[in-house]
Protein backbone atom coordinates (compact mmCIF):
# COMPACT_ATOMS: atom_id res chain seq x y z
CA UNK A 1 0.00 0.00 0.00
CA UNK A 2 2.98 2.53 0.76
CA UNK A 3 4.71 1.46 -1.90
CA UNK A 4 1.99 1.91 -4.57
CA UNK A 5 1.24 5.77 -3.05
CA UNK A 6 5.03 6.58 -3.69
CA UNK A 7 5.02 5.17 -6.75
CA UNK A 8 1.72 7.57 -7.17
CA UNK A 9 3.89 10.57 -5.78
CA UNK A 10 7.09 9.64 -7.82
CA UNK A 11 4.28 9.81 -11.48
CA UNK A 12 2.91 13.30 -10.46
CA UNK A 13 6.35 14.47 -9.47
CA UNK A 14 7.90 13.45 -12.60
CA UNK A 15 5.22 14.76 -14.69
CA UNK A 16 5.74 18.27 -13.23
CA UNK A 17 8.92 18.15 -14.18
CA UNK A 18 8.08 17.38 -17.66
CA UNK A 19 5.40 19.88 -17.88
CA UNK A 20 8.02 22.46 -16.37
CA UNK A 21 11.39 21.69 -18.18
CA UNK A 22 11.04 22.96 -21.43
CA UNK A 23 9.77 26.36 -20.17
CA UNK A 24 12.77 26.23 -17.44
CA UNK A 25 14.98 25.58 -20.53
CA UNK A 26 13.58 28.83 -22.82
CA UNK A 27 14.71 31.63 -19.98
CA UNK A 28 18.24 31.03 -19.87
CA UNK A 29 18.30 30.85 -23.73
CA UNK A 30 16.88 34.42 -24.66
CA UNK A 31 19.16 37.23 -22.81
CA UNK A 32 18.65 40.82 -24.53
CA UNK A 33 21.88 43.14 -24.71
CA UNK A 34 19.87 46.22 -23.82
CA UNK A 35 21.33 49.53 -22.99
CA UNK A 36 21.81 50.89 -19.34
CA UNK A 37 18.77 53.32 -19.45
CA UNK A 38 16.37 49.89 -20.18
CA UNK A 39 18.20 48.13 -17.43
CA UNK A 40 17.35 50.77 -14.64
CA UNK A 41 13.85 51.13 -15.48
CA UNK A 42 13.86 47.48 -14.88
CA UNK A 43 15.66 47.82 -11.64
CA UNK A 44 13.36 50.43 -10.47
CA UNK A 45 10.48 49.02 -12.17
CA UNK A 46 10.90 46.06 -9.36
CA UNK A 47 12.13 48.10 -6.34
CA UNK A 48 8.74 50.29 -6.66
CA UNK A 49 6.67 46.72 -6.37
CA UNK A 50 9.24 44.87 -4.04
CA UNK A 51 9.35 48.25 -1.56
CA UNK A 52 5.83 48.36 -1.86
CA UNK A 53 4.79 44.70 -1.19
CA UNK A 54 7.38 45.35 2.06
CA UNK A 55 5.21 48.31 3.48
CA UNK A 56 2.02 46.70 2.40
CA UNK A 57 2.92 43.42 4.01
CA UNK A 58 4.25 44.99 7.43
CA UNK A 59 0.85 47.05 7.45
CA UNK A 60 -1.40 44.64 6.65
CA UNK A 61 0.44 41.88 9.30
CA UNK A 62 -0.37 44.80 11.86
CA UNK A 63 -4.07 45.14 10.75
CA UNK A 64 -4.68 41.42 10.90
CA UNK A 65 -2.51 40.94 13.71
CA UNK A 66 -5.00 43.33 16.32
CA UNK A 67 -7.99 42.07 14.79
CA UNK A 68 -7.26 38.66 15.57
CA UNK A 69 -6.24 39.94 19.11
CA UNK A 70 -9.61 41.90 19.60
CA UNK A 71 -11.44 38.93 17.92
CA UNK A 72 -10.03 36.63 20.73
CA UNK A 73 -10.41 38.91 23.77
CA UNK A 74 -13.95 39.43 22.63
CA UNK A 75 -15.12 36.94 19.96
CA UNK A 76 -19.25 38.32 20.03
CA UNK A 77 -17.50 41.65 17.98
CA UNK A 78 -16.34 39.73 15.57
CA UNK A 79 -19.31 40.46 13.06
CA UNK A 80 -18.72 44.33 14.03
CA UNK A 81 -15.64 44.19 12.96
CA UNK A 82 -15.89 42.37 9.61
CA UNK A 83 -16.36 45.43 7.63
CA UNK A 84 -13.46 47.90 8.92
CA UNK A 85 -10.72 45.16 9.00
CA UNK A 86 -11.66 44.58 5.39
CA UNK A 87 -11.99 48.39 4.72
CA UNK A 88 -8.64 48.80 6.57
CA UNK A 89 -6.90 45.83 4.33
CA UNK A 90 -8.26 47.73 1.41
CA UNK A 91 -7.23 51.08 2.23
CA UNK A 92 -3.68 49.71 3.08
CA UNK A 93 -3.57 47.69 -0.61
CA UNK A 94 -4.97 50.28 -2.50
CA UNK A 95 -0.86 51.97 -1.74
CA UNK A 96 0.68 48.73 -3.16
CA UNK A 97 -1.38 49.10 -6.10
CA UNK A 98 -0.57 52.47 -6.95
CA UNK A 99 2.85 51.48 -7.01
CA UNK A 100 1.81 48.05 -9.06
CA UNK A 101 0.67 50.81 -11.50
CA UNK A 102 3.54 52.87 -11.49
CA UNK A 103 5.59 49.08 -12.07
CA UNK A 104 3.73 48.59 -15.69
CA UNK A 105 4.12 52.37 -16.64
CA UNK A 106 7.82 51.39 -15.96
CA UNK A 107 7.58 48.63 -17.38
CA UNK A 108 5.80 50.10 -21.06
CA UNK A 109 8.91 52.59 -21.21
CA UNK A 110 11.21 49.81 -21.26
CA UNK B 1 -1.85 43.15 -21.61
CA UNK B 2 -1.58 40.56 -24.00
CA UNK B 3 -3.79 37.46 -23.52
CA UNK B 4 -4.10 34.33 -25.63
CA UNK B 5 -6.80 32.58 -26.42
CA UNK B 6 -10.34 34.24 -25.87
CA UNK B 7 -13.63 33.05 -27.24
CA UNK B 8 -14.76 36.44 -28.22
CA UNK B 9 -12.14 36.51 -30.66
CA UNK B 10 -13.97 33.77 -32.71
CA UNK B 11 -16.53 36.44 -33.56
CA UNK B 12 -16.53 38.07 -36.67
CA UNK B 13 -17.33 41.99 -36.10
CA UNK B 14 -15.00 42.11 -32.93
CA UNK B 15 -12.24 39.62 -33.80
CA UNK B 16 -9.23 41.91 -33.72
CA UNK B 17 -9.87 45.16 -32.03
CA UNK B 18 -9.27 44.08 -28.03
CA UNK B 19 -11.68 47.11 -26.97
CA UNK B 20 -14.37 46.34 -28.66
CA UNK B 21 -13.60 42.41 -27.15
CA UNK B 22 -14.14 44.47 -23.96
CA UNK B 23 -17.35 46.25 -24.58
CA UNK B 24 -18.89 42.97 -25.88
CA UNK B 25 -17.73 41.28 -23.04
CA UNK B 26 -19.43 44.07 -21.19
CA UNK B 27 -22.62 44.00 -22.62
CA UNK B 28 -22.51 39.77 -22.16
CA UNK B 29 -22.61 40.38 -18.65
CA UNK B 30 -25.22 43.04 -18.25
CA UNK B 31 -27.30 40.72 -20.78
CA UNK B 32 -26.70 37.64 -18.42
CA UNK B 33 -27.73 39.83 -15.63
CA UNK B 34 -30.62 41.08 -17.48
CA UNK B 35 -31.88 37.12 -18.14
CA UNK B 36 -31.16 36.35 -14.44
CA UNK B 37 -33.10 38.98 -13.08
CA UNK B 38 -36.16 38.49 -14.68
CA UNK B 39 -36.49 34.69 -14.84
CA UNK B 40 -36.36 35.85 -10.49
CA UNK B 41 -38.59 38.89 -11.18
CA UNK B 42 -41.21 36.32 -12.80
CA UNK B 43 -40.71 33.44 -10.30
CA UNK B 44 -41.63 35.73 -7.47
CA UNK B 45 -44.11 36.94 -9.68
CA UNK B 46 -45.66 33.33 -10.25
CA UNK B 47 -45.13 32.16 -6.98
CA UNK B 48 -48.25 32.04 -4.68
CA UNK B 49 -46.81 33.31 -1.24
CA UNK B 50 -43.23 34.86 -2.01
CA UNK B 51 -42.44 34.80 1.76
CA UNK B 52 -41.50 31.10 1.84
CA UNK B 53 -37.97 30.29 0.42
CA UNK B 54 -37.16 27.82 -2.28
CA UNK B 55 -36.30 24.67 -1.60
CA UNK B 56 -33.24 24.12 -4.22
CA UNK B 57 -30.90 26.63 -4.67
CA UNK B 58 -32.35 28.43 -6.93
CA UNK B 59 -31.08 32.55 -8.69
CA UNK B 60 -33.58 33.53 -6.15
CA UNK B 61 -32.37 32.56 -2.99
CA UNK B 62 -28.81 33.63 -4.42
CA UNK B 63 -30.44 37.41 -4.91
CA UNK B 64 -32.41 37.51 -1.58
CA UNK B 65 -29.18 36.58 -0.02
CA UNK B 66 -26.95 39.17 -2.01
CA UNK B 67 -29.56 41.98 -1.18
CA UNK B 68 -30.51 40.75 2.30
CA UNK B 69 -26.59 41.19 2.87
CA UNK B 70 -25.74 44.32 1.19
CA UNK B 71 -29.20 45.91 3.67
CA UNK B 72 -27.88 44.67 6.75
CA UNK B 73 -24.09 46.11 5.71
CA UNK B 74 -25.71 49.61 4.47
CA UNK B 75 -28.05 49.82 7.68
CA UNK B 76 -24.62 49.22 10.00
CA UNK B 77 -23.17 52.24 7.81
CA UNK B 78 -25.85 54.60 6.67
CA UNK B 79 -28.16 54.08 9.52
CA UNK B 80 -31.98 54.37 8.43
CA UNK B 81 -33.30 55.21 4.72
CA UNK B 82 -30.57 52.84 3.56
CA UNK B 83 -32.80 51.28 1.43
CA UNK B 84 -32.83 54.24 -0.56
CA UNK B 85 -29.89 53.20 -2.21
CA UNK B 86 -29.86 49.92 -2.50
CA UNK B 87 -30.73 49.88 -6.27
CA UNK B 88 -27.38 51.56 -6.82
CA UNK B 89 -24.90 49.44 -4.52
CA UNK B 90 -26.41 46.32 -4.79
CA UNK B 91 -26.18 46.42 -8.97
CA UNK B 92 -22.31 47.92 -8.81
CA UNK B 93 -21.82 44.55 -6.21
CA UNK B 94 -23.26 42.11 -8.77
CA UNK B 95 -21.98 44.00 -11.70
CA UNK B 96 -18.46 44.01 -10.80
CA UNK B 97 -18.99 40.33 -8.98
CA UNK B 98 -20.08 38.64 -12.02
CA UNK B 99 -17.44 40.58 -13.82
CA UNK B 100 -14.55 39.31 -11.95
CA UNK B 101 -16.02 35.65 -11.65
CA UNK B 102 -15.79 35.83 -15.46
CA UNK B 103 -12.26 35.98 -15.43
CA UNK B 104 -11.80 32.45 -13.62
CA UNK B 105 -13.26 30.97 -16.96
CA UNK B 106 -10.68 29.93 -19.53
CA UNK B 107 -11.12 31.95 -22.37
CA UNK B 108 -12.36 35.19 -20.76
CA UNK B 109 -11.45 38.58 -20.03
CA UNK B 110 -12.68 40.06 -17.43
CA UNK B 111 -14.35 43.64 -17.57
CA UNK B 112 -13.01 45.05 -14.80
CA UNK B 113 -9.39 44.60 -15.36
CA UNK B 114 -9.34 46.97 -17.67
CA UNK B 115 -9.30 50.91 -16.25
CA UNK B 116 -12.24 52.64 -18.28
CA UNK B 117 -14.98 49.74 -17.19
CA UNK B 118 -14.18 50.59 -13.21
CA UNK B 119 -13.96 54.85 -14.18
CA UNK B 120 -17.28 54.66 -15.18
CA UNK B 121 -18.56 52.90 -11.77
CA UNK B 122 -16.53 54.84 -10.22
CA UNK B 123 -17.34 58.50 -11.68
CA UNK B 124 -21.63 57.14 -11.42
CA UNK B 125 -20.81 56.79 -7.91
CA UNK B 126 -18.66 60.19 -7.49
CA UNK B 127 -21.50 61.92 -9.12
CA UNK B 128 -23.84 60.13 -7.02
CA UNK B 129 -23.13 60.84 -3.64
CA UNK B 130 -22.51 64.59 -4.31
CA UNK B 131 -25.84 64.71 -5.56
CA UNK B 132 -27.60 63.15 -2.70
CA UNK B 133 -25.31 65.52 -0.51
CA UNK B 134 -26.68 68.34 -1.94
CA UNK B 135 -30.26 66.91 -2.29
CA UNK B 136 -30.06 65.97 1.45
CA UNK B 137 -28.62 69.08 2.89
CA UNK B 138 -29.20 71.84 0.11
CA UNK B 139 -26.17 74.22 -0.29
CA UNK B 140 -25.25 73.68 3.24
CA UNK B 141 -23.40 70.10 1.79
CA UNK B 142 -20.30 72.55 0.81
CA UNK B 143 -20.36 72.78 4.64
CA UNK B 144 -18.83 69.45 4.71
CA UNK B 145 -16.08 70.52 2.93
CA UNK B 146 -14.96 73.50 4.93
CA UNK B 147 -13.75 72.13 8.13
CA UNK B 148 -15.07 73.22 12.04
CA UNK B 149 -12.63 76.62 12.29
CA UNK B 150 -14.06 79.42 9.98
CA UNK B 151 -10.56 81.14 9.15
CA UNK B 152 -8.92 78.19 7.79
CA UNK B 153 -12.16 77.47 5.37
CA UNK B 154 -10.26 78.82 2.24
CA UNK B 155 -7.48 76.02 3.00
CA UNK B 156 -9.30 72.86 3.97
CA UNK B 157 -11.67 73.19 1.00
CA UNK B 158 -8.84 73.11 -1.53
CA UNK B 159 -7.53 69.84 0.54
CA UNK B 160 -10.99 69.00 0.92
CA UNK B 161 -11.78 68.95 -2.79
CA UNK B 162 -8.57 67.27 -3.78
CA UNK B 163 -9.14 64.45 -1.17
CA UNK B 164 -12.54 63.80 -2.70
CA UNK B 165 -11.06 63.87 -6.10
CA UNK B 166 -9.20 60.70 -5.18
CA UNK B 167 -12.27 58.74 -4.40
CA UNK B 168 -13.47 57.74 -7.88
CA UNK B 169 -9.57 57.52 -8.75
CA UNK B 170 -9.04 54.87 -5.92
CA UNK B 171 -11.66 53.40 -6.08
CA UNK B 172 -10.62 52.66 -10.08
CA UNK B 173 -7.33 51.74 -9.53
CA UNK B 174 -7.82 48.80 -6.63
CA UNK B 175 -9.83 47.10 -8.75
CA UNK B 176 -8.24 47.84 -12.06
CA UNK B 177 -5.17 46.43 -10.14
CA UNK B 178 -6.49 43.60 -8.03
CA UNK B 179 -8.17 42.11 -10.55
CA UNK B 180 -5.55 42.69 -14.00
CA UNK B 181 -2.91 41.71 -11.31
CA UNK B 182 -4.63 38.17 -10.10
CA UNK B 183 -5.52 37.45 -13.31
CA UNK B 184 -1.70 37.79 -14.64
CA UNK B 185 -0.63 35.59 -11.62
CA UNK B 186 -2.76 32.93 -13.08
CA UNK B 187 -1.76 33.32 -16.70
CA UNK B 188 1.48 33.14 -15.70
CA UNK B 189 1.70 29.96 -13.34
CA UNK B 190 -0.87 28.07 -15.54
CA UNK B 191 1.98 28.77 -18.24
CA UNK B 192 4.41 27.08 -15.96
CA UNK B 193 3.20 24.47 -14.58
CA UNK B 194 -0.45 23.59 -16.48
CA UNK B 195 -0.88 20.62 -14.38
CA UNK B 196 -2.68 21.27 -11.07
CA UNK B 197 -0.85 24.67 -9.83
CA UNK B 198 -3.38 27.08 -11.18
CA UNK B 199 -6.00 25.35 -8.72
CA UNK B 200 -4.73 27.47 -5.73
CA UNK B 201 -4.91 30.48 -7.69
CA UNK B 202 -8.41 30.29 -9.40
CA UNK B 203 -9.44 29.79 -5.74
CA UNK B 204 -7.45 32.52 -4.71
CA UNK B 205 -9.49 34.22 -7.74
CA UNK B 206 -12.61 33.53 -6.49
CA UNK B 207 -11.39 35.16 -2.58
CA UNK B 208 -10.29 38.33 -4.44
CA UNK B 209 -13.33 38.46 -7.11
CA UNK B 210 -15.98 38.44 -4.21
CA UNK B 211 -13.40 40.76 -1.73
CA UNK B 212 -13.08 43.32 -3.84
CA UNK B 213 -16.52 43.40 -5.11
CA UNK B 214 -17.35 43.62 -1.65
CA UNK B 215 -14.63 46.38 -1.40
CA UNK B 216 -16.21 48.69 -3.99
CA UNK B 217 -19.33 48.44 -3.10
CA UNK B 218 -19.16 49.26 0.51
CA UNK B 219 -16.97 52.10 0.00
CA UNK B 220 -19.44 53.32 -2.21
CA UNK B 221 -21.62 53.19 0.63
CA UNK B 222 -19.13 54.77 3.18
CA UNK B 223 -19.09 57.52 1.04
CA UNK B 224 -22.79 57.99 0.44
CA UNK B 225 -23.30 57.65 4.34
CA UNK B 226 -20.63 60.78 4.96
CA UNK B 227 -22.40 63.22 2.32
CA UNK B 228 -25.86 62.43 3.78
CA UNK B 229 -24.85 62.02 7.85
CA UNK B 230 -26.45 65.07 9.94
CA UNK B 231 -24.00 65.73 12.21
CA UNK B 232 -26.01 65.77 16.01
Amino acid sequence: MKKRRMAVMLVVFGLFLLVSSPVLAQEGAETSGGSMAKGLIGLGAGLAIGLAALGGGIGQGTTAGSAQQGIARNPGAADKMFVPYILGLAFIESLVLYAFVIAFLLKGMM
Amino acid sequence: MEHGFTWFSRLPFIADDPERQLIFTTIFIAAVLFIISATVFNSIKKSTNPLIPQKKLSFQNFFELVIQATINIMKDIIGHHAEKYLPLIGGLFVFILFCNLLGLIPGFIPPTSNLYTNASCAIIVFVYYNYQGFKEHGIKYLKHFAGPIVILAPMMFIIEVISHLFRPLSLMIRLYGNISGDHQVLNIFSGLVPLLVPVIFLILGLMVAFIQAFVFATLSTVYIGLAVSHEH
